[in-house]
């Protein structure tokens, strides 16, 4: 049988060579639903885990662009409409009071608690995230296709923001599998932007 | 792909995976089966601990006791 790498890049999109798992569905559900809202980008563990990394997880950090209340209500609707719940409440104004500060909410299917998705609401308040979310790159598993960061920032981020032992372990793993893609001039320049933000 | 020396930490093993799925993807078989395993476990996990009578006021109860959610 034919020995295929890992991954390709066709038209700048790095294509994995693999079948999907059921986390991927999970996380693709969620999307489907928030791409018609807003603009998104998957960070962290997922990024790693879509990638080959060896590890489980629980919850899947989504960025999104921050939405007024009145657009956050629709997507809110949408997300309970196709079988979501929230941790955080059932209606718009118990979820709201954590949105309106910038703090994270998690949905998860119905009667379920794990995996969940960590919804992070991001502006230009949040420098590093903000342009994460805005310079991204996009990957696709079969049929999905999503956005991450850019590679070289994740990397980074892993090791100079979070840094936590599963942390870099993700990193090291990301630095490997796409050693032929990755870039010395980007590293470079995200490497100020993250030590920016550690200064915060 | 040959060893240039024995593995020791975590982080080598790590690297060992990383270039063997960059090589051949074949690999990917044995992820995917590690992923649905830890998703299933967690997932059976959470259902014994919040049985489904009163599921989210349960949760929500242990997630405020834990401070993850606000009172």
């Amino acid at each position: 049988m034919e020995q295929k790498e890992g991954y390709f890049v066709e038209n700048n999109t790095i294509v994995i060579n693999r079948e999907l798992t059921e986390l991927d569905l999970f996380v693709r559900d969620f999307l489907d639903i928030l791409k018609k809202h807003s603009d998104y980008l998957v960070v962290s563990g997922f990024v790693s885990i879509s990638t080959g990394r060896a590890r489980g997880t629980e919850d899947i950090d989504v960025l999104v662009q921050k939405l007024d209340k009145e657009k956050f209500n629709e997507l809110f609707k949408d997300i309970l409409k196709n079988n979501w719940w929230c941790y955080q409440g059932d209606t718009l104004e118990e979820v709201w009071r954590y949105i309106e500060k910038g703090e994270s909410v998690r949905f998860a299917k119905q009667e379920e608690m794990f995996p969940n998705i960590e919804f992070i609401t991001v502006d230009k308040t949040k420098p590093a995230k903000y342009f994460e979310l805005t310079h991204p790159q996009k990957i696709r598993v079969k049929d999905f296709e999503f956005k991450i960061p850019p590679l070289e920032f994740e990397i980074l981020y892993k090791e100079i923001i979070l840094a936590g032992k599963k942390d870099l372990a993700d990193a090291r793993h990301l630095r490997i599998f796409f050693l032929d893609i990755l870039k010395e001039e980007r590293f470079k320049e995200y490497k100020l932007i993250i030590i920016k933000e550690k200064e915060r | 792909m040959k060893l240039k020396q024995i593995p020791k930490t975590d982080l080598d093993y790590v690297e060992i995976y990383a270039r063997k799925l960059k090589e051949n993807s074949k690999f990917f078989k044995q992820q995917k089966k590690l992923i649905e395993s830890q998703l299933k476990s967690s997932s059976q996990l959470a259902k014994q601990k919040f049985p489904k009578e009163n599921f989210k006021i349960t949760m929500r109860n242990h997630l405020k006791k834990i401070g993850v959610l606000k009172a």
